[in-house]
């Protein structure tokens, strides 16, 4: 006696190639996966990983300080503004230049104009030179020594913290103060701070 | 529900007699169902008025926020800026911690990044009351 194939055995094996097929067919993306563990995250979120200085303060800072100025009556008539040192004056490294530059960068698509900063003064005076002194550019293309224009204003400023601790809990007081100073008169036009305080527990 | 329709409705308001004083803010956001898109429901925050002013070209916001609960509550939020056209303008903002005691009211304000934002929403996340969107 003859046993009849059973209708699961019939489809068994087109079954699993469909199966084994559909398990390959996931949509490929535009990823090149090098096995470890990456993943993007959102730059714009808070960001709690230690109570040290990070993204989130950093772009707290940037937009309280521009937001800000870019009311303040001084900036009216898009004035020329250099912008200096902020000192950073914790304990911690923080690049306070990044946090000017989104200073500026939030400042300059409201209209304020930056003349060069000693962050970029080599770049700018190397090609000045470059322009003048080797004989490569046509004089009426080339840039003129002597026309750079002068910041009417400065920005500077500095970062301080408080840090206190004990065996459960550790507190950091960040102050972030930047102060907009008229060059040729001394006179101190406005000044702004932003206040961060970050807890950890053990 | 009954509450929250209430409460939307004064909002409503308010938002709407703000815009009608500023001037230059597009009329057609009046709701403030429109303004404050909330990342979940939240139980135990919420905004209880929003006034809106230009100043020095700058669209200027405030809103006031009530937590109802006697529990300290964590709150996140970030504006979007928008302008005539209903197109964003300025970055896209980071999201901004603010601690809200047990029934403080606390004030949230914010100046807009560019000349051209004449209207704008108010991203909301409560991560401990956080319940699902209604």
């Amino acid at each position: 006696m003859t046993k009849k194939p059973s209708l699961m055995s019939k489809l068994g094996a087109p079954l699993l190639l469909v199966s084994l097929l559909a398990g390959c067919a996931s949509t490929s993306g535009p990823v090149t996966e090098g096995g470890g563990n990456v993943t993007y995250g959102d730059a714009k979120a808070v960001e709690t990983v230690t109570n040290e200085f990070g993204s989130t303060d950093l772009q707290m800072i940037a937009e309280t300080m521009a937001r800000s100025l870019s009311q303040h009556p001084s900036m009216r008539g898009q004035p020329l503004v250099s912008v200096s040192e902020v000192k950073n004056k914790t304990s911690e490294y923080i690049d306070t230049r990044s946090i000017t530059n989104s200073v500026k960068n939030q400042l300059m698509k409201t209209g304020v104009r930056f003349a060069t900063d000693a962050s970029t003064m080599d770049a700018q005076t190397d090609e000045l030179m470059r322009q003048n002194q080797t004989g490569l550019y046509k004089k009426s293309t080339a840039a003129k020594i002597g026309n750079m224009k002068g910041a009417k204003y400065i920005l500077t400023g500095e970062i301080t913290s408080i840090v206190k601790k004990n065996s459960s809990t550790k507190d950091v007081y960040y102050k972030f103060s930047l102060l907009l100073k008229n060059v040729e008169e001394g006179v101190d036009e406005w000044m702004d701070e932003k206040e961060i305080r970050k807890t950890s527990r053990r | 529900m009954k509450r929250t329709t209430n409460f939307r409705r004064l909002l409503g308001c308010l938002v709407v007699t703000a815009a009608a004083l500023v001037g230059g803010v597009d009329a057609q956001a009046a709701s403030a169902a429109d303004k404050v898109e909330q990342l979940g429901q939240m139980r135990s925050l919420e905004v209880q008025s929003i006034r809106i002013v230009r100043r020095n070209d700058f669209l200027n916001v405030q809103a006031d926020l009530l937590n109802t609960d006697r529990q300290t509550q964590q709150l996140f939020y970030r504006f979007k800026w928008l302008d005539n056209a209903g197109f964003t303008v300025g970055a896209e903002e980071g999201w901004k911690p603010v601690i809200v005691y047990g029934n403080q009211k606390k004030l949230i304000e914010a100046v807009a990044p560019v000349q051209a934002a004449t209207d704008f929403r108010i991203e909301l996340h409560s991560p401990d009351n956080n319940g699902r969107p209604q």
